[in-house]
């Protein structure tokens, strides 16, 4: 008993339409887990710690702003060319405070709230100091991390 | 047949057959046959349950790639998961979504082997070994809520652990057990992970693989209702072999499964909530996962003491107890014949308890807030 | 002879004499140049009396003065040892003054605390200008030219039993300085003699100020002679407000003269800080205050067509600009984030946002249009970018959508060829 002649292409074409589907699904689950696998651009959550600059971007007596988590954190290179790392929340109204050359302190414009470089809220209406970080220098890299 | 292709894959079979004989599996599943009749459905059941729990495995594995279990980093690391990896939002999905469907489709299963009266002789042990599977995969829910260490978790777990205290004798053990310690911690967590991605793991393999041997030994069983159906010397009754007619159509459901995993994952991604914080108080409407709900809405029910016994400690040993019962039954349903009375009254048995069950489920979700 | 016999014995006396000293008996130290405070004849006397007489001793324990170790007769006169004899106690010719009349009473106490070698003795910082400070303030006019009624030390220290004024239970420490103050000043019958209204009290204790002293219990907060001053109290004058509330909101006192030496202008009508903020009634600030609404202090002096008006105008709708994206930005960014989109990044930038709304909000005192719109804008700025970032985080979340549609096409084209196939496989016979 011969199949019919149609049947032949018919189980050709199914099987053609079978190994292609699969295939194609097989591409679609490969291709995110392919994609999950490789290493993400960064390595692990930022939570902790975080690369704030990098040696020789700040000079002696300046300050620049950086992000930790959500929220911002003040990076302070003193003028003895110390590393210090300040949340730049401003404990009174929550404005983000900056270094002063001048005074060489930390100001918040808002209010006229001032720091030292110790954190501790000196003058004006904020009521706390600011939570200080811990800094390390790993590789050229200014590393800060919570306490 | 077309062409080269199939010919450099034939060539690619028949080299691993001189050396590995691996067509002794394609023979046992075209040997295998799946009876036919209007049960069959539920045949299903086993291999789907399988797939789900082959798909955790996968998801799992992908996901302790990236995860922390210490208290500090666990929130954080799921949270970089969702955020930061590259699908690791549909993977973690897949994952959350897949464990409930999982349980679902667990269920089903048994409740299926059960009124088709699967368990009778000589499959008591495969009956067993699934009774242990059900109560590992229920270990792998309740021991994977925590590891996203949020708020609603960690009060799920902490009351859920409470439940175990309230046993005799060996309560205040198993909690401390448990817990690893008095209180949940980030103790706790790293325990639970180690019971959920090696304990677990572990014995799960050593079931599963009995399982599925015992499984293949005996075959797929016949209600008593359709075997009486066929008197002997009549005509055969239908069946189809494993391979390739029942695969097939397993692998139709498991694809449509994987294709329902995809569009909740994209659709309604699981939820990461807050982190938790032990020292908040527990936030109002704390409840179990829903396959644990009808327990805690039947304690719910009882009054604070019985007969001067506390009335949590008789809910939870009257559950262990109708636990145990289902756990024995193929010993005490033995009878192979149809309309048997005893076997009618654990036939009922069942109906009741499955309903209990839901109508206690659902009642946890009415909106006045259970 | 016999004075060599006596030699040993005399190398003795000599040896004991320098000896003994050291075994005598401890001499009593010396006793104090007068009696102990309260064992005074006055105490000794009075602590037996009742009524009136009685309280100055009850009173003694928790008196500075005598924790110093000063007495009755210190500020009184007359003769502390004099036990058990009232006309001796009480001698003039010791000094002693009695009961001083209420309109010297200034003087009386001024006898030691202006004297600033006394003084000294026992407090090096001790102030010693009280008298003199005193005699600036309206209570000191009027009661240099007779009134026994206004306020002397003992209206505001008490008599007996003075406390030291750093013990909060003092009616001088600052959580009680308003209600001494309001003992006269908020009593119609002793105030309308004067004329001087009698609402302050009432109106101070619904201020900021005193819900920081009294519940946070900020003592930095200014109570009645912060502003007023304490033995020298005069209201300030209308040209010195804005100092005495610039002492702790130099800010606000910094900006207006930024912008009168800018602007060239004189900004006095402006600034008396009470225009807008009340003199006692300062109530927290808010968005209402400034433009041209129904609670707005602006239109109190502005009307509609002078160019006050339309900066204020412009003000409050920038304001009301920069909250409005700042709350869709925040809300935008919360969904997102529920769906489990990243958004951390998102809500940094957004801070600029919330900076930019305080100090907004700060630069109107500076009464300077471009000024207030350089912050606000800035923070609009922010606040516009956090929306957009939201919204690139919903396109992503339809992008996902997008490749959930396509992978869900290919599983139902295989779902399709599986079932072609048991189609198929059914037709023919079974292996």
């Amino acid at each position: 008993m011969s199949p019919a002649p149609e049947q032949p292409s018919r189980r050709g074409f199914l099987n053609w339409f079978l190994g292609t589907s699969m295939g194609a699904m097989f591409l679609s689950v490969a291709y995110p887990v392919a994609r999950y696998i490789s290493p993400p651009d960064v390595p692990e959550a930022q939570t902790s710690r975080v690369v704030a600059a990098r040696e020789g971007d700040l000079k002696p007596n300046s300050g620049k702003i950086f992000r930790f988590g959500s929220l911002p954190g003040l990076l302070v290179r003193t003028g003895d060319g110390e590393y210090k790392a300040f949340a730049a929340t401003c404990t009174h109204l929550n404005c983000t405070v900056q270094y002063k050359d001048d005074t060489r302190q930390i100001w918040c414009a808002c209010h006229n709230g001032v720091f030292d470089l110790q954190g501790h809220n000196v003058s004006g209406p904020p009521p706390r100091p600011l939570e200080e970080y811990v800094v390390n220098v790993v590789d050229g890299e200014i590393v800060v991390s919570r306490s | 047949m077309s062409g080269g292709d199939s010919r450099l894959l034939g060539r690619l079979l028949d080299w691993l057959e001189e050396r590995a004989g691996w067509s002794f599996l394609v023979d046992l599943g075209k040997k295998k046959q799946v009876p036919l009749h209007r049960h069959s459905l539920w045949y299903y059941l086993g291999g789907m349950t399988l797939f789900l729990f082959i798909l955790q495995v996968v998801t799992g594995i992908l996901l302790l790639l990236y995860y922390r279990a210490s208290a500090e980093e666990a929130f954080e690391s799921v949270q970089f998961i969702m955020t930061k990896v590259p699908f690791g939002w549909l993977i973690r999905s897949i994952h959350s979504w897949s464990a409930n469907l999982l349980v679902f489709v667990l269920f089903v299963h048994m409740f299926s082997v059960f009124f088709m009266k699967a368990y009778r002789k000589p499959r008591e042990l495969t009956w067993l070994s699934g009774m242990a599977l059900l109560f590992l995969m229920l270990g792998f829910g309740f021991s994977g809520y925590l590891l996203p260490w949020n708020k609603l978790a960690f009060f799920a777990t902490q009351v859920g652990t409470d439940m175990a205290g309230v046993l005799p004798v060996v309560g205040h053990f198993a909690l401390r057990f448990l817990r690893g310690g008095e209180q949940v911690t980030g103790g706790t967590l790293t325990r639970f992970y180690g019971f959920h991605v090696a304990v677990l793991p572990a014995l799960t393999t050593a079931l599963l693989g009995l399982h599925l041997l015992l499984v293949q030994k005996h075959g797929m069983s016949v209600p008593p209702s359709i075997a009486a159906e066929h008197k002997p010397g009549g005509e055969a009754p239908k069946s189809m072999s494993f391979w390739p007619h029942f695969l097939l159509r397993d692998a139709i459901g498991w694809c449509a499964a994987l294709g329902v995993l995809a569009a909740l994952a994209a659709l309604f991604p699981w939820e990461l909530g807050e982190k938790a914080d032990p020292f908040s108080p527990a936030p109002a409407g704390i409840r179990p996962e829903w396959y644990f709900a009808w327990m805690f809405q039947t304690l719910k029910y009882l009054p604070a003491h019985i007969l001067g016994i506390e009335g949590e400690l008789l809910g939870i040993l009257g559950v262990g107890v109708a636990a145990l019962v289902w756990v024995l039954v193929p010993f005490l349903d033995r009878s192979p014949a149809p309309g048997n009375r005893v076997s009618r009254l654990f036939t009922l048995a069942g109906w009741l308890a499955l309903a209990f069950m839901a109508v206690m489920t659902v009642i946890v979700y009415l909106p006045q807030g259970h | 002879m016999r004075l060599l016999k006596l030699a040993p014995a005399l190398v003795l006396i000599v040896l004991m004499s320098f000896i003994t000293p050291s075994l005598r008996a401890e001499e009593p130290p010396a006793k104090p140049a007068g009696p102990l405070p309260n064992e005074t004849s006055c105490f000794n006397c009075h602590s037996q009396l009742d009524g009136a007489a009685l309280e100055p001793t009850k009173l003694a324990a928790e008196d500075i003065h005598f924790q110093k170790g000063l007495s009755c007769h210190d500020c009184h006169g007359g003769d502390p040892t004099a036990i058990d004899d009232m006309d001796a106690s009480h001698n003039p010719k010791k000094g002693w003054i009695g009961k001083p009349d209420r309109l010297h009473i200034p003087e009386f106490c001024a006898k030691c605390h202006s004297d600033a070698t006394f003084m000294k003795r026992f407090d090096p910082r001790a102030r010693v200008d009280q008298l003199s400070e005193y005699r600036t303030s309206v209570h000191g006019q009027k009661n240099a030219k007779g009134d026994g009624e206004v306020a002397v030390c003992v209206d505001c220290h008490q008599v007996h039993g003075i406390r030291a004024i750093s013990d909060p239970r003092s009616p001088v420490y600052p959580t009680n300085v308003a209600e001494t103050c309001a003992h006269c000043h908020a009593d119609p019958k002793k105030m309308d003699p004067y004329n001087v209204p009698t609402n302050q009290f009432t109106e101070y204790k619904t201020s900021v100020h005193f819900h920081a002293i009294q519940e946070e219990g900020d003592l930095a907060a200014p109570t009645c002679n912060d502003c007023h001053g304490s033995h020298g109290a005069t209201p300030p004058g209308v040209e010195s407000v804005t100092s005495v509330c610039g002492t702790c909101h130099p800010r606000e006192a910094t900006l207006f003269r930024e912008t009168e030496a800018k602007k060239k202008m004189d900004l006095s009508p402006c600034i008396r800080c009470m225009v807008c903020h009340s003199n006692h009634a300062i109530l927290s600030p808010n968005d209402e205050m400034l433009g041209v609404g129904k609670d707005s202090t602006c239109t109190g002096c502005h009307a509609e067509g002078d160019s006050g008006y339309a900066a204020a105008a412009k003000m409050a709708q920038s304001i009301e600009a920069l909250k409005g994206s700042l709350a869709q930005a925040t809300s935008l960014l919360d969904r997102a984030e529920r769906a489990g989109m990243e958004v951390s990044e998102d809500r940094f930038a957004l801070q600029k946002a919330k900076d930019g709304l305080v100090e907004s909000r700060v630069l109107a005192h500076s009464f300077d249009l471009e000024r207030f719109l350089a912050a606000a804008n800035g923070g609009i700025a922010a606040a516009n970018a956090g929306v957009a970032a939201a919204k690139k985080a919903f396109a992503e979340l339809r992008y996902r959508r997008v490749g959930l549609g396509l992978s869900l096409l290919v599983i139902l084209a295989v779902i399709l060829a599986l079932a072609m196939k048991v189609k198929e496989l059914g037709a023919r016979p079974p292996a």
